[in-house]
């Protein structure tokens, strides 16, 4: 077969003002194109920390789009390269929550898991008879025909702070038994957890040219027995990583900790003891916490809101991010608030978890709007996020070195921050913000 | 987060957006004369789209399989009580009215409504 070269875009979006920002390499587009035939060269450029050049040359475009927030940059994209007479291709999880105005902007989208499925497309495409939609929703292919990722397509040093490597993403299974309020991952992926084969996930995980990952499963939670033959399984590999939830057990925690858990996410909600104990619980095992809180749910009251945000400093949290209770499309929350006419703002470059896009029960827009940048303020005034930050590193760090797993960062990039030159101009805790 | 069977008479298989495969709970009423077509969602049983992001899609599919005038009917959406510890997934019925902007095409019934309707 003839060579087909495609750009692969990942689009960029606008990043929360006063927040650390890491640009990790993105997941969908190398899991994509780890389904692609070998005849497709593929060049693959993220916007977020490099240019996107229009006029290099290629022969079919593939726009491939995570966040609700990139689906606007991914359509001027495809304007860009329509004026230029090219073919646009678009999936990944926000074209399949914003499918019905993506399909208006591009050539064809594809919604759905692309394992098996890719090449077909491109024969189409060849032929002149490429589909508007190639629809698999609901249809997911064997998970076991779910390979590694074509990480080699990075360019490994724009993902790069101060020469300190950034996280692989990496995920152990797919979809999620759970339906939860402000969550469209069963609606994307299925309403079944789908864990990968153990030795698959391993041999997997042994490829990636870095000891440092993230888990990106919505909640390893899901199977008990799973969860600890996986533990098992990857702790030779003395990776280090980070995760979502992992099971409140003690025999899970102290696999999850023996098998290099670094931190994990974990949602505060509210201020009761289990979530203290559940906190302390991980500490015990040596596993950080990074609390995530969301804001602005139909329970809260603006003094509900600083209650908790004061309740993190009694739980000695590693890290907190804050996030507004954002109605994403397949949610239960956006048919709530759609039915109760309480969605005020349908701009998905607003849907980025920092902004208010809808009528609280129990607060005005712009209440909720001053919780949440109170609640950034006030958690980190002592220390910055990116001081935080610095002590998890450490951490792992130590255990590296104790495991002789410790790879020095990188001197050559120590004046580069993804790619660019590192501002070295000093903030304070005020202005940082 | 099982929802009960007592909120339907049958569960409706149908196709929701891009025509997945999804199923809900249905259950039609005539009271005083009027057609009540009653759609359920049911959260985890539901393998597709909600009841509610489906829309009046739903709504002409089971005037079509059941032989009802579209026009003669009062749609209502129900939001099953689950026994959950959240208020999000108390018990609501919703009058939908497709034909109206977004913002009122939605109307809630009150708890003497749903009682007249349902029973």
């Amino acid at each position: 077969m003839e060579t087909i070269k495609m750009k692969l875009i990942y689009p960029k979006w606008k990043k929360l003002p006063g927040q650390t920002t890491f640009n990790l390499p993105p997941h969908g587009p190398v899991a994509f194109a780890a389904t692609l035939p070998e005849y497709v060269d593929i060049d693959f450029v993220d916007e977020n920390v490099e240019e996107l050049n229009f006029d290099d040359p290629c022969d079919i475009v593939a726009l491939s789009t995570m966040l609700s927030t990139q689906v606007k940059r991914a359509w001027e994209i495809a304007a860009e390269y329509h004026k230029r007479g090219k073919t646009v291709l678009a999936g990944g999880i926000s074209a399949m929550l914003h499918a019905e105005e993506y399909v208006n902007h591009v050539d064809s989208l594809f919604l759905g898991e692309s394992e098996g499925r890719s090449e077909q497309v491109l024969l189409d495409w060849k032929e002149g008879k490429l589909k508007k939609v190639y629809n698999f929703l609901g249809k997911q292919p064997p998970i076991e025909s779910v390979g590694p990722c074509r990480r080699d397509l990075y360019k490994r040093e724009l993902y790069n702070h101060k020469g300190v490597q950034m996280v692989d993403l990496f995920h152990a299974s797919r979809g999620c038994r759970f339906s939860c309020y402000p969550c469209a991952v069963s609606y994307l992926g299925g309403r079944k957890f789908r864990p990968r084969p153990i030795d698959k996930v391993v041999e997997d995980l042994a490829g990636i040219d870095n000891n440092r990952l993230f888990i990106v499963d919505n909640s390893l939670a899901q199977d008990k027995e799973w969860e600890k033959e996986l533990f098992r399984a990857i702790a030779p590999l003395k990776k280090k990583w980070i995760s979502h939830t992992i099971e409140d057990d003690p025999e899970v925690l102290d696999l999850a900790a023996k098998a290099g858990a670094w931190y994990v996410y974990q949602a505060v909600y509210d201020t009761s003891d289990y979530i203290k104990e559940r906190v302390k619980r991980y500490h015990d095992n040596g596993i950080g916490v990074e609390g995530t809180i969301l804001l602005g749910l139909d329970n809260q009251t603006v003094d509900d809101c600083k209650r908790l945000i004061d309740f993190l400093g009694e739980i000695d949290l590693d890290l907190a991010e804050f996030t507004i209770m954002t109605p994403f499309p397949h949610t239960k929350a956006y048919d709530d608030y759609l039915r109760q006419g309480r969605i005020f703002d349908f701009d998905w470059n607003h849907y980025n978890a920092g902004q208010v896009v809808f009528k609280p029960a129990q607060m005005t827009p712009d209440e909720l709007q001053g919780v949440y940048e109170y609640a950034w303020q006030s958690f980190y005034k002592d220390e910055t996020q990116e001081s935080k930050m610095f002590r998890l590193f450490c951490n792992v760090a130590l255990r590296e070195m104790n495991e002789g797993t410790y790879r020095p960062r990188n001197r050559a990039l120590a004046n580069k921050s993804f790619g660019k030159d590192v501002d070295r101009s000093i903030k304070t805790h005020q202005n940082a913000f | 987060m099982k929802v009960s069977e007592s909120y339907y008479d049958e569960l409706f298989p149908f196709l929701g957006q891009w025509d997945m495969e999804s199923l809900c709970g249905l259950k039609i009423r005539t009271v005083d004369g009027k057609t009540y077509v009653i759609v359920t969602e049911l959260y985890q049983e539901n393998p597709g789209s909600s009841v509610t992001y489906t829309g009046e899609y739903l709504k002409q599919q089971i005037c079509k399989a059941k032989g009802l005038d579209p026009d003669k009917i009062v749609y209502l959406e129900c939001n099953p009580n689950t026994n959950s510890k959240l208020s999000f997934y108390d018990e609501e019925f919703f009058e939908v009215n497709f034909a109206a902007d977004p913002q009122s095409r939605y109307r809630r019934l009150s708890v003497d409504e749903v009682k007249h309707i349902v029973g």
